[in-house]
């Protein structure tokens, strides 16, 4: 009986854990090698992958996308909470495909007429919206409470200064010195923050790669 | 008699947003016409588009949002007019799919302004998803990455795209972007194949290209409205840059306004706090 269940384990860590991992160590030295290949076979092989199977693979993570917004969706519609919102974003969901497939997506159809004189407008004002956010929030929030906090909020206010029309009414060095802070201290930190991202996703990328993060499998066991 | 009191029908916040609409409101009918200093950023797209040959091939890749659009869309007129004046040849592409429609609707309109032909001036080859493996991908081949344009016909079928082939034939990319698209743009097409990247984004993601620019792995950039209105400075057209200019200026100030009142409130509330203990 221990025997038995011994062997069972080792079969489910075998197909839970070695397999996945072996998959991904294999598919991930392949694309990486063929990513840096100029051979045209490699060429070739690169292009089937990046045309084909990644569109494949992006079709299949809308379906679990569509799926899990419908089932949440539909979960929370019984439940009555927000029923309305729900509802109205569900006959979106349906109605933009359907649309689609019936008349195209091209030039006058129904589905770009919705896009255009619905989607486009609702977005634009919700981000819209953002400008009155931020008024308030300027106004009740943003305080010189602490030196650096100072330092922050008098570079805000050139930035906001040298992005206005106020040519001939400021002095020329407010605009330059804005210049400054953008090409000097802020490009300083974005470099940083863009090192920062560039070896991050460097060591993630090899540790999954080589079964040293196992996050993805489900949790450490 | 009720312990609580009642809400105000108006608080500081309704104020603060109803200000906002108002100065906007009143900017913009009063319609002031503000100086553009057009800035050596904006300067250097110009130059680069009014440099190229008549014939030359440009990638414009519409790679927005709906959600940017009144920001978006004047950058994208003015570069898309200056290049069909300069009877370039355009490709329009896209790399997210509500950016699709957007760009197909501004090139043709545009297009029609300039009395230019589809196939002949311009082609429209829509949407790939995925989009670093479409910028790889194009980079090999554009006509295996996009067998026929937006309008259904077969790529080679247009005049204009029988010689391209892939990156080697165009004279650069043009990426309007909303986000950080343009960073894969010059992460795959520009170090992998050389490509010359050119950015016309909104003007909050301006700071993010800027190491980009710095180390010429990004050719040149422009954004936000401030840079669509120096550029239509530059081609000698007005359009809604230099009006959106307007309502931005007075809301920049607006705001500036805002932040020293509120300061002000803050440390005289401290001192009043201090002297108090």
């Amino acid at each position: 009986m221990g025997d038995y269940r011994s062997k069972f384990a080792m079969v489910e860590t075998m197909m839970n854990r070695r397999i996945p991992q072996m998959i991904c160590f294999a598919f991930g030295a392949a694309l990486f090698t063929v990513f840096f290949l100029s051979h045209p076979l490699a060429k070739d092989l690169n292009l089937t992958i990046t045309v084909d199977y990644w569109q494949i693979i992006f079709a299949f993570t809308l379906i679990v996308g569509v799926v899990s917004f419908v089932r949440i969706t539909i979960k929370n519609i019984k439940k009555g909470e927000d029923r309305p919102y729900r509802i109205v974003s569900l006959i979106g969901l349906i109605a933009m495909p359907v649309l689609a497939l019936i008349w195209g997506i091209r030039g006058d159809s129904p589905f770009m007429w919705v896009f255009e004189y619905v989607q486009v407008p609702m977005q634009s004002t919700v981000f819209a919206l953002l400008a009155f956010f931020v008024a308030s929030a300027s106004f009740r929030g943003f305080r010189a409470r602490s030196a650096p906090a100072a330092v922050l909020l008098i570079a805000a206010l050139l930035t906001l200064l040298s992005r206005s029309s106020l040519e001939g009414i400021l002095p020329v060095y407010f605009s330059d010195f804005a210049d400054w802070i953008r090409s000097n201290p802020s490009m300083a930190a974005r470099r940083a923050i863009l090192i920062g991202i560039g070896l991050g996703s460097l060591t993630t990328s090899l540790r999954v790669l080589l079964g040293i993060e196992r996050t993805w499998l489900g949790g450490e066991k | 008699m009720s312990a609580t009191r009642s809400q105000p029908v108006f608080e500081t916040r309704h104020l603060i947003f109803l200000s906002l609409f108002l100065i906007i409101l009143v900017t913009m009918l009063i319609g002031y016409n503000p100086e553009i200093k057009v800035t050596s950023e904006t300067q250097k797209v110009y130059d680069y588009i009014d440099s190229l040959p008549s014939g030359s091939v440009l990638i414009v890749s519409f790679d927005h949002e709906a959600s940017s659009l009144p920001e978006i869309k004047p950058i994208a007129l003015t570069v898309l007019r200056h290049a069909f004046s300069k009877d370039i040849k355009l490709i329009g592409t896209a790399l997210l799919a509500e950016g699709t429609g957007v760009g197909y609707r501004l090139i043709t309109e545009t297009a029609k302004e300039y009395n230019k032909e589809y196939g002949q001036d311009f082609v429209y080859l829509g949407f790939k998803p995925q989009y670093i493996a479409a910028i790889l991908s194009m980079g090999e081949s554009i006509p295996d990455t996009y067998p026929e344009d937006y309008l259904d016909k077969p790529y080679f079928s247009n005049e204009m795209l029988k010689d391209i082939i892939n990156y080697d034939d165009v004279a650069g990319v043009i990426s309007i972007a909303d986000g950080s698209l343009t960073t894969h743009w010059i992460e795959y097409g520009a170090s992998r194949y050389n490509v010359n990247i050119t950015a016309a984004v909104t003007a909050a993601m301006m700071t993010t290209y800027d190491p980009y620019i710095a180390s010429n792995q990004l050719y040149a950039m422009f954004g936000g409205l401030r840079g669509a209105a120096e550029y239509e400075k530059l081609i000698d057209r007005g359009g809604a840059g230099k009006r959106g200019m307007l309502a931005q200026s007075v809301s920049h100030i607006y705001v500036i306004i805002l932040i020293i009142i509120g300061n002000i409130m803050y440390f005289v509330q401290r001192k009043r706090r201090r002297g108090s203990k």
